[in-house]
């Protein structure tokens, strides 16, 4: 028999509520709901953003009941942001991929074996490669994985595939920091941690909404009482409340405004010459450079006033301690690599790098990222060697036993190179692995056309996708919580990652798909000799960065464990249990003159500008409540309910002239596609002329309408500027 | 950091909980300057409290102010204000919330009935209605973790420290409640919110809510919009039936038609209401209060009313044709007065500072003017014209039609005054009448000059004759279907006070 609802026995007088069963008494964290007392807490690190939280998973009869921050972990000591605090609730979310599927001759998925579906992909990777070459098959990956699934999937694809177009989703949020980072100090690697931004005078965020995008950032910036916080953002986001100084520059002028920034400390002598003199070239070319740069230019083209500007330059520039935090503003452009190098630039030349508060630190986007920047083998072989040194191949090929000429000499193809070799047919296979294109890559319609073209398409997810729905083979993979390894956070912080339940029915972690993917392949004890699991890969990768920028080689779970997170470099013999919090104290740096490179950059106008037809300039970003696509987060019920759909925002003014108001609907166009129906929100966060859309939103996908421009170092898509027009529906 | 949080707020760690001092309560702090907006309070409410995913206990509503690029943008996180005069406490027909020593306003979940009085009348509209459970629930600020000696959830899952849990002098607090008021929230005097909102610097004068935008049409409850009309038809019938008695109803006809038509529309009216409570089983719990709650005097005075005018019925069945029976005048007389306490009760009710367009003497006068208007007219309809005579059925036509004049007065003001008045609140009310029902409400206006046409249209013809039995059955159902509509965009116009909400929920 069923027991009545207890909405029957409420009206019977049968109380169900305020039983005092009700709430349970948990011995470490006191009071709570019995429906989420574990028996048992589960240590890790949030699957998110790339703050890496510590956490707890409270776990009892197998499933994740509650989610809890970790009192003791350095970087968020025990709080957490909405989509941490029920991050429990995306494991046993509806929606997870839980068999293989093959698409099979009646064009419909249908449920398969582990082994036809490995065995199949596998199959129709070889013969595709024994028909067109490696050229013909490619894989984009994730920031979503544990560091040691990228090293395993790195050697999978480069040396077990011997695929030369590899690269992830990371290329869509944190390339042009990369790119920067190499070109001014000669290495990928933040120079600073997060104390940077209690311990600065002056903080400056620039394209940074910390509060949306990493909110347990924005408490340590909120108790940095003694700083000046300067946030540089086109739109009054909730971090620019935060500020003291808000600059609200037009979008795209960020270089004018460091250059500006620049000739102002040049000016009014506010330069670490000792510095620039020591440790850095090319600080005259700049001098040059900035010259044309004066106030009332600068002024002019960001559209803020000439004072703020000043303002802003010499709280920069009498900072003793100056920390440039930067996030997808900037890196979203075509200009991402240069804008970033001149953020370097402006740390360079005021001599702050290398010490406490001090630093340009890019706040990078996933979870793990940074593992898959510096274990991933796609931007970079692993421990940032280069695929044009032959020694840095060599002592590779040396520590993997295999023959030099098994390591690439090229990168390959990047995300955006390897959809367009998807669009004109030279790229005939694709394995997707945990990201959601069809939602995060720019002007969807041609993503989904080239998409359509190839003769296989593997995706390997948690969850259904958009993405899942074109597969060919899907491969159901565990997800957080369910697997075992670790993460790197944007100070370079490793965290350990751990399973708290199994995955559903016959889904598997990530680690384990590689090595069976591996075993079909006949590769696997080439590749992965005597490894049990995913601690065998992270030995093995320890060892491989030995004596690289980032070194692993004095890490081991057990000392990750101990201290809470370990920071690297970390080599052995490294005495601070958590490694070392910043880089380049020294003020060498990994260029071949030991000498960081000051670039000078000058800015592009707007490709897709608005004109008459598309008069708006579209922005697109982020909400607190999701994630990326919403693949989880659209999952989790609460934070469904905060942000249940896609808005736009619009100045009042513009809204009186569309005769628009706030809950009306209406059409967005740009030159590539429409959003047909999306919720207005009037709002003076947004400039005249601006508009704002989160980018969560398969059903209002923004990414329908954004423009399909590359930067040409990063090959970071430019999200932030496409012209739109905003239709009223009637 | 300019616009420093005075308060010390420490940075890590538990937060601690400070035992109380004589005289004091605990309160919560909402430091808005420290606010970033993320919502974790929200989602750790929900998890330390199981709650229900559409029972929020915890809000976090979004405000703006000024204009680009200096636009400024605030978040206001509120629970329960555990306020010094709760007014769900003292509306709460089962007294099923009580001020706890600590200071907290606890709500007895199996107390209550479900009646959702409370939701009206606090003005921060803190107490929300689970469907599920068919009751209401409200915070009670983690109640078994204060017993427990530690903070609330949200308290310890705030990133920036800006909720805090806070003792307070209750006198001190009486004196100087100031720091209860916030852009977003109704005046702190109201109910002596004891929450303590540390506003930023240079607040831009028009800040407001990002809910602001929206304004919803309130729950009709069809129940209560049946329960106030019948109860006022019921009281216009017997007291036009009794009045007609007393005066020595002309020609001495029997008048048990009327008085039994006036107890069976206050009778089915009680009937009604029960469907309004998520608990109707327990309905009798609902005479708990006297004391304070006009809802459990409105329960017990039409109660009474409604068992005397149904013994005022039975006297006039049981004296068939054999004139007034003294004992029956004096039933009828005790209705009368019950019914009038009882739509007085009734009227009163819905007088709460939370709902502003309600509190108003014109609620009252609305509510004895349904039953001037409604109560002749079904008189008439109830009993034998013929033996009335045609005095007495002009009068209560002419009652009848004084009765819509003033429902018709009440509109005017009504109007007069949403238009006039530029707050949220009746703004609200403005756009919903004028704009968004403004089909409806010309509809209720029509309906009641048709039934007053037809009510004239009467006396053109003889008043005790066919033709004007027509036009009086017609006029009744005009006004009826007026009322009717009057009654429901009562219920459905009025904007509460409430918090400010954010984009998406108000």
């Amino acid at each position: 028999m069923t027991p009545p609802r207890s909405s029957t026995l409420r009206l019977l007088g049968i109380g169900t509520h305020s039983d005092p069963t009700g709430y349970d008494t948990d011995e470490r964290f006191g009071v709570m709901s019995a429906s989420r007392r574990p028996d048992e807490w589960v240590r890790t690190t949030c699957g998110y953003c790339s703050v890496g939280c510590g956490m707890l998973i409270g776990v009892r009869d197998g499933r994740a009941v509650s989610v809890m921050g970790d009192p003791g972990h350095p970087v968020n000591q025990g709080r957490l942001c909405p989509k941490g605090l029920s991050e429990h609730h995306t494991i046993h979310a509806e929606g997870r991929l839980t068999t293989p599927l093959l698409r099979r001759a009646d064009g419909a998925q249908h449920p398969a074996g582990w082994d036809e579906a490995i065995g199949t992909m596998v199959t129709r990777f070889r013969r595709v490669l024994a028909h067109h070459g490696p050229e013909a098959v490619a894989v984009l990956s994730t920031g979503q994985l544990v560091t040691e699934e990228f090293y395993a999937l790195g050697k999978l694809v480069r040396l077990g595939l011997g695929l030369r177009h590899y690269d992830g989703n990371t290329t869509l949020c944190m390339a042009s920091a990369v790119s920067g980072y190499k070109r001014s100090f000669g290495s990928d690697g933040p120079p600073g941690c997060y104390q940077d931004l209690e311990d600065a005078d002056c903080v400056l965020l620039v394209g940074a909404n910390i509060a949306d995008n990493h909110p347990l950032l924005a408490p340590r910036v909120l108790a940095n009482h003694a700083a000046t916080v300067i946030v540089v953002d086109p739109r009054v986001t909730k971090t620019a409340e935060l500020a003291d100084q808000h600059l609200a520059i037009r979008p795209r002028t960020d270089i004018a405004l460091l250059n500006g920034i620049i000739k102002i400390l040049l000016d009014e002598d506010l330069v670490d010459r000792d510095y620039v003199a020591a440790h850095t070239e090319g600080f005259e070319e700049l001098v040059a450079h900035v010259q044309s740069y004066d106030l009332a230019r600068v002024a002019a083209e960001c559209g803020v006033d000439a004072e703020a500007v000043h303002r802003a330059a010499l709280s920069v520039g009498r900072a003793e301690r100056l920390l440039a935090a930067w996030t997808m503003g900037v890196n979203h452009s075509v200009q991402g690599t240069e804008t970033v190098t001149l953020l370097n630039t402006l740390c360079l030349v005021t001599g702050n790098i290398g010490r406490p508060g001090a630093a340009p630190l890019s706040i990078t986007g996933q979870c793990n990222a940074m593992g898959t920047r510096e274990a991933g083998f796609t931007a970079s072989l692993p421990g940032y060697r280069s695929y044009e040194d032959d020694d840095e191949r060599a002592e590779l090929a040396a520590l993997w036993n295999v023959p030099l000429e098994r390591i690439p000499t090229q990168r390959g193809r990047a995300y955006p190179d390897i959809v367009d070799a998807v669009a004109d047919g030279t790229v005939k296979a694709l394995w997707i692995i945990a990201t959601n294109p069809p939602v995060s890559f720019p002007h969807r319609g041609r993503l989904e056309w080239a998409l359509s073209k190839l003769d296989l398409l593997v995706v390997q997810d948690g969850f259904a996708t958009p993405t899942t729905a074109l597969a060919d083979v899907v491969l159901p993979a565990a997800i957080w919580g369910e697997k075992e390894g670790t993460y790197t956070n944007a100070e370079r912080r490793v965290s350990r990652v751990r399973k708290a339940v199994d995955p559903p029915h016959e889904a598997r972690a990530d680690f384990d798909i590689f090595l069976a993917v591996a075993e079909a392949l006949g590769v696997r004890d080439e590749l992965y000799p005597g490894w049990q699991g995913p601690q065998d890969a992270f030995t093995e990768w320890a060892r491989v960065s030995a004596g690289r920028l980032c070194d692993y080689s004095g890490m081991t779970w057990e000392r990750i464990d101990m201290a809470g997170g370990v920071q690297w470099p970390c080599p052995p013999g490294t005495e601070a249990l958590a490694g070392e919090p910043r880089l380049y104290a020294d003020g060498r740096f990994r260029t071949a003159s030991g000498k960081a490179k000051i670039w000078c950059v000058s800015p592009q106008p707007i490709a897709d500008a608005p004109n008459q037809h598309y008069p708006f300039l579209l922005n697109t970003g982020r909400t607190v409540e999701h994630w990326h696509t919403r693949t989880k987060t659209g999952r989790v019920e609460i934070l469904e309910k905060l942000a249940p759909e896609a808005w736009v925002e619009l100045n009042p003014a513009d809204a009186e002239r569309l005769g628009v108001r706030s809950g009306d609907l209406v059409r967005l166009v740009s030159r590539r596609g429409t959003v047909e129906r999306i919720t207005v929100r009037v709002t003076s966060v947004v400039r005249e002329g601006e508009v704002f859309v989160p980018f969560h939103y398969d059903e209002a996908c923004v990414n329908r309408l954004t423009v399909g421009e590359f930067d040409p170092i990063s090959r970071e898509p430019n999200y932030k500027q496409s012209a739109v027009r905003v239709e009223p529906r009637r | 950091m300019t616009a420093l949080p005075a308060l010390e707020r420490p940075r890590t760690g538990t937060p601690e909980l400070l035992p109380l001092d004589a005289g004091e309560q605990y309160r919560f702090g909402f430091a808005m300057d420290a606010c970033i907006g993320c919502h974790s309070c929200e989602v750790a409410c929900a998890e330390q409290n199981d709650t229900p995913i559409d029972v929020a206990w915890r809000r976090v509503g979004e405000l703006e102010g000024g204009s680009f690029p200096t636009t400024r943008r605030f978040n206001l996180s509120m629970a329960c204000n555990h306020c010094l005069e709760p007014t769900c406490l003292s509306g709460c027909p089962t007294n099923a919330y009580t001020k706890l020593a600590n200071g907290v306003v606890r709500h007895d979940e199996d107390e209550c009935i479900g009646c959702q009085y409370c939701i009206w009348n606090c003005p921060y509209e803190v107490p929300v209605y689970d469907e599920r459970q068919k009751i209401v629930s409200k915070c009670d600020m983690c109640l078994p973790r204060l017993e427990a000696g530690q903070a609330p959830a949200c308290v310890g899952a705030c990133p920036t420290h800006a909720i805090t849990v806070e003792k307070v002098n209750v006198a001190a607090w009486r004196e100087d409640h100031a720091a209860a008021d916030a852009p977003g929230l109704p005046p702190g005097d109201i109910t002596l919110s004891t929450t303590r909102v540390q506003l930023p610097g240079d607040l831009p004068p028009d800040t407001a809510a990002a809910s602001d935008y929206r304004v919803d049409p309130e729950h009709p409850h069809w129940p209560l919009v049946i329960l106030t009309l019948l109860t006022q038809l019921s009281l216009g019938t017997v007291a036009a039936t009794v009045a007609i008695q007393l005066a020595g109803s002309a020609g001495g006809g029997n008048l048990a038609a009327g008085a039994s038509g006036g107890f069976l529309a206050g009778a089915i009216a009680l009937a009604a209401s029960l469907l309004h409570l998520g608990r109707p089983t327990h309905a009798v719990k609902a005479l708990r209060n006297l004391r304070t709650s006009w809802l459990s005097r409105e329960v017990a005075l039409f109660s009474a009313f409604a068992a005397t005018a149904f013994a005022y019925a039975a006297a006039w069945r049981a004296t068939t044709g054999r004139g007034v029976p003294t004992l029956g005048a004096a039933l009828g007389v005790t209705a009368v007065v019950l019914g009038v306490a009882g739509v007085y009760a009734s009227g009163r009710l819905y007088l709460v500072p939370a709902r502003p367009v309600w509190n108003s003497r014109r609620t009252l006068v609305a509510f004895f003017a349904t039953a001037l208007s409604l109560g002749p007219v079904f008189t008439l309809f109830c009993l034998d014209r013929s033996g009335l005579g045609s005095g007495w059925i002009a009068a209560l036509l002419a009652a009848s039609a004084l009765g819509v004049l003033c429902q018709l007065g009440v509109h005017v003001h009504l109007v007069a005054t949403v238009r006039r008045r530029t707050d949220r609140q009746h703004e609200g009310t403005r756009t919903l009448l004028l704009d968004r029902f403004a089909g409806l409400f010309t509809a209720r206006l029509v309906f009641a000059g048709v039934g007053l046409a037809l009510l004239g249209a009467a006396f053109a013809v003889p008043l005790a004759g066919p033709a004007a039995a027509g036009r009086i059955g017609t006029g009744l159902v005009a006004l009826g279907a007026g009322e009717l509509i009057g009654r429901y965009l009562f219920y459905v116009t009025v904007v509460p006070y409430g918090t400010a909400g954010s984009f998406f929920r108000r």
